[in-house]
């Protein structure tokens, strides 16, 4: 097990690094970095090459990357444009984000897993039907118009929650916006509990809590229920990852200033630092996500942990 | 799914270890089984193939059946938008904005006066176009390149996994907000080129799994021995084996790229006006959500049908080409 | 008779129309008594097993008829909580693949405590004591140990005896074992079936043996029934059979065994396919395969005809076959 963990630790650096430096030649080779600097006008030449200069811009942009993880390493994210910390940002977004993301997540459990229970005990009755019917719906619509339609009916036509969040983002005003988050995931998710638990429901095992005489809720809470939601709670723990790199539609839907908002605000700024700094702790919330999803399989099954 | 880049299968196969999780094997692997009956034993009937069961399962599919007009539908409009929209999309008439549906304009006028009728059927070329273009971009990059890796294993398979890990590590749409946003180019090559890149790592990864799989079968192994070509093995014996659950992922994909290239648009990176496009549309629409809903309503109810069309017609085809859950 | 099943009728639906699985079975076992249950794959043999214990899967799979009558009540008849009661407690079964009939999650300590905490409501550590008994009464060894290990982790003979073990648990009337050593190596199946036929002389228990192995059957069973295409064609003592077969299916698979005494002999196959359950051929099922076949097995299906006071021959032509 220990050996596992420091094999999969060691596996996410490449990953890291090749996802961040990726990222970082988008930002910095495609896009001008100064662009932002000079207000509306462009830069005269003599500015920009200060400018480069001043911000080691001027040299190769594999040293840049360097030079930039390891400040990342101290915990320096450096300077938006504007002056401000990025950190600072961060510190008001990144709150704001992990609230929404956790009311996605509850929605995910509480809802995913009930429908995917009861449809896959129901395979092929009306109730299934119909749910797998809402699933693809779901899934179909693209969260943005599912987003703008749930404003529009709850928050403009009935009034029952205001239309955009206000800037502390408490946890009731992100409940809406955490369904709209959590819409897409919580189809799969009932998707995947469904088949898992009807492939699971034929299995021999639970065939043989049947013949042992067992009763029908044990045979499916402690028999079927353990085995089929391995899956599923592998699913979520990664979707983690996700859900906050997609907030970004979710946010600028309800105006929320988290993550996606800072993160939308700054790739139309050009504002690189910002980007960069967001997007490095993004991919590293996505590793850690799936390296404790990867522990966590372990831990739910045995026969991977003593494989 | 626009802000996703996974399935669920696709997160298990992530993070399942090593390769028996992953999604390719277990479809292509139960493909290989064909219906059983009681006891386990299999009809005695006459042979039949995968797909002439898959066939005949699908046409009497009424989801398939409905799913297939939709898109047949909206490829006919796309290339013949004129036949049922007699304006120009870009014809529009200030005085006339927000205006409710009325005699020839049935969808009514949006913000700025056009006709949301026209915009919404000439809309479907750009969805049309972009999915079409970027499933077959993802399709053939993703499919060979994870073919390969699945063939030879070894280092290349080691590499790609790799690279793939990396793509998978970005969110889709954040990197398309940061790729395209520097863009100028105002056609959907860009994205569709953008599509492709992050695309195809989804791809290669089932195409790895179903080559590995096809790769054990015994009459592979056979043709191997008899001392088959790299080139014959491949395209004889394993990929008519390893083709049916691309296929099947690459419709669902299709789909889901529309609805990306919708999102992006709405972000305002994809495509800009005056080019005509759903997501472009429902962006401009929504400031005026409370006046004029139906400006609104049209692009994104077409967009739910087309991606919604898509999805459920790869769902068919895969239930079809998957007994297992019958 | 501790068990007795009359005119047993199992249907399935499926795509290509209902399969008759069961088409009117009737077989009795004693206590102490071992009753193997011959038949190809698809003959209906583990079906009628599955209907006697109660977990055939309704739907697909309907009874259409006939009774199970066990200690003098017809289980047919029983409501499922009473029917569940008597499933594990009273009759209970052993399933062909260990691994895959085992719960991979649960410790085989949990699995088999389970059948103490559920049907004698037992605390969890008395239950857990129960279970390390049982696996030394298998004869597993360091049972004390591996209680707390998983399934995957024991070899495939141990994990046979985890399942001979749970179904032994609460000392049931009647096993039955659905081919319990066919996944098992060749030297691990003699082991395994030596424990079941010492378990049950100890336990007087009535035990079903489903098999398609005959080399098995010989030596722990009394008698035979041999099923095709979901009837009994043969039924009757071990002995008789083995010195001379009354059906001609029957013949068939004995001569399919290879033999010491023959070597060097063409090995004899029944030729063609069991029938398609959807489809079954009018008149004798089996006379699109049978060399004895006339007009008359065509048109008119067999009674099972006594051949002793002791054996039945579901075949027109059974003193024919008798005498070779």
């Amino acid at each position: 097990m220990g050996r596992y963990v420091v094999r999969r630790l060691l596996q996410m650096i490449p990953v890291f690094v090749g996802a961040t430096l990726l990222i970082f030649l988008m930002v910095n080779v495609m896009g001008d970095p100064i662009a932002g600097l000079c207000g509306e006008r462009r830069c005269d030449p003599a500015t920009a090459a200060q400018l480069k200069r001043e911000f080691g811009l001027d040299k190769p942009v594999w040293q840049q990357y360097l030079t930039y993880m390891g400040n990342v390493f101290t915990g320096d994210f450096g300077t938006a444009f504007n002056g401000q910390e990025v950190t600072e940002l961060m510190s008001t977004a990144f709150p704001v984000t992990i609230r929404l993301t956790l009311i996605a997540i509850l929605f995910e459990i509480v809802i995913g897993i009930t429908l995917g229970v009861v449809t896959g005990l129901r395979r092929g009755r009306p109730v299934d039907s119909g749910v797998l019917l809402l699933t693809l719906v779901v899934i179909s619509v693209p969260t943005f118009v599912t987003g703008l339609l749930l404003q529009l009916l709850l928050g403009v036509k009935w009034g029952w929650i205001r239309p955009s969040v206000s800037s502390e983002a408490p946890f009731d005003e992100l409940i809406l916006p955490g369904l709209v988050l959590a819409s897409v995931s919580l189809a799969y998710v009932t998707r995947l509990t469904r088949t898992s638990i009807a492939e699971n429901r034929r299995s021999d095992y639970v065939r043989t809590a049947v013949a042992k005489g067992l009763p029908r809720h044990r045979v499916v809470v402690r028999h079927l229920l353990r085995n089929s939601l391995i899956p599923v709670v592998t699913f979520i723990g990664a979707d983690i990852g996700f859900l906050m790199g997609g907030a970004i539609v979710t946010e600028r839907i309800f105006n929320i200033h988290g993550v996606g908002y800072q993160l939308y605000q700054g790739i139309l700024r050009q504002n690189t630092q910002t980007v960069v700094g967001f997007v490095t702790v993004l991919v590293l919330v996505f590793l850690v996500a799936n390296l404790v999803v990867d522990l966590l399989y372990a831990v739910l099954d045995p026969r991977i942990r003593y494989a | 799914m626009p802000d996703q880049h996974h399935e669920p299968e696709h997160a298990v196969a992530g993070t399942g270890m090593g390769g028996t999780m992953d999604l390719g094997v277990d479809e292509a692997e139960t493909l290989e089984r064909r219906p059983t009956g009681p006891d386990g034993t299999g009809p005695q009937g006459r042979p039949r193939s995968l797909w002439s069961d898959a066939w005949r399962d699908l046409r009497r599919n009424p989801v398939f059946i409905v799913s297939g007009l939709v898109i047949l539908f909206l490829v006919l409009i796309s290339l013949w938008p004129s036949a049922i929209a007699s304006g120009s999309p870009l014809a529009c008439d200030l005085s006339k904005a927000q205006q409710g549906s009325s005699a020839g304009h049935p969808f009514g006028f949006d913000g700025q006066g056009c006709d949301v009728y026209t915009r919404t059927v000439y809309g479907a070329r750009t969805s049309v176009a972009v999915g079409v273009l970027a499933t077959l971009g993802v399709a053939v990059l993703g499919s060979v390149l994870g073919a390969l890796a699945g063939y030879f294993g070894g280092i290349w398979d080691s590499v790609l996994s790799r690279i793939t890990d990396v793509f998978f590590a970005i969110p889709v749409v954040l990197g398309g907000l940061v790729l395209l946003s520097v863009i100028t180019s105002n056609t959907v090559w860009p994205v569709i080129g953008f599509i492709v890149l992050l695309g195809w790592p989804q791809l290669s990864r089932i195409a790895r799994g179903a080559v590995i799989t096809a790769k054990q079968n015994d009459y592979v192994q056979a043709a191997r021995a008899l001392g088959a070509s790299h080139s014959r093995l491949m395209l004889r014996h394993i990929a008519p084996n390893a083709v049916a659950p691309v296929i099947v992922v690459a419709t669902i994909a299709l789909g889901t790229y529309i609805a990306l290239e919708a999102t992006l648009s709405y972000l305002g990176v994809g495509l800009k006006p005056p080019s005509v496009s759903w997501g472009i549309d429902i962006s401009a629409a929504s400031p005026y959500i409370r006046n004029a809903p139906h400006a609104l309503l049209w692009p994104s109810g077409a967009l739910a049908v087309t991606v919604l069309a898509f999805i459920m017609l790869g769902d068919a085809v895969r239930d079809a080409l998957d007994p297992k859950l019958r | 008779m501790l068990l007795e099943v009359r005119d047993l009728h199992v249907e399935f639906r499926t795509r290509d129309g209902v399969a008759k699985a069961v088409n009117g079975v009737s077989y009795g076992v004693d206590a102490s008594e071992t009753l193997a249950v011959l038949g190809e794959s698809g003959s209906g043999k583990s079906v009628t097993a599955q209907a006697v214990m109660g977990i055939l899967d309704m739907p697909p799979g309907r009874i259409t008829g006939g009774e199970v009558v066990f200690r003098g009540r017809d289980l047919l008849q029983l409501k499922e909580d009473e029917r569940r009661k008597v499933r594990g407690a009273e009759m209970a079964m052993i399933f062909q693949d260990a691994l895959s009939s085992l719960n991979p999650v649960l410790t085989v300590g949990d699995q088999l405590g389970e059948m103490f905490t559920v049907h004698r409501g037992m605390s969890r550590k008395d239950a857990r004591a129960k279970a390390v008994e049982l696996m030394d009464r298998v004869r597993i060894p360091a049972a004390r140990e591996r209680v707390k290990q998983y399934p995957h982790q024991f070899s495939g003979g141990m994990r046979q005896r985890i399942m001979i073990a749970m179904a032994l648990a609460l000392e049931p009337a009647l096993i039955i074992a659905d081919e319990p050593t066919t996944a098992l190596d060749v030297t691990v199946q003699a082991q395994v079936m030596d424990l079941l036929a010492d378990l049950q002389r100890e336990y007087h228990m009535g035990l079903i043996l489903i098999t398609h192995d005959l080399g098995v059957v010989a030596d722990v069973a009394d008698r035979i029934a041999v099923m095709y295409a979901g009837r009994i064609v043969e039924s009757a003592p071990v002995h008789d059979i083995y010195k001379a077969p009354a059906h001609p299916y029957t013949r068939g698979l004995l001569e399919s065994i290879p033999r010491l005494d023959l070597k060097g002999r063409e090995l004899y196959a029944i030729k063609g396919l069991p029938p398609n359950l959807t489809q079954i051929p009018p008149g004798c099922a089996f006379h699109p395969r049978c060399p004895l076949a006339r007009d008359v097995c065509r048109t008119d299906e067999p009674p099972l005809y006594e051949v002793s006071a002791t054996r039945g021959s579901a075949c027109h032509f059974w003193r024919e076959c008798l005498d070779g």
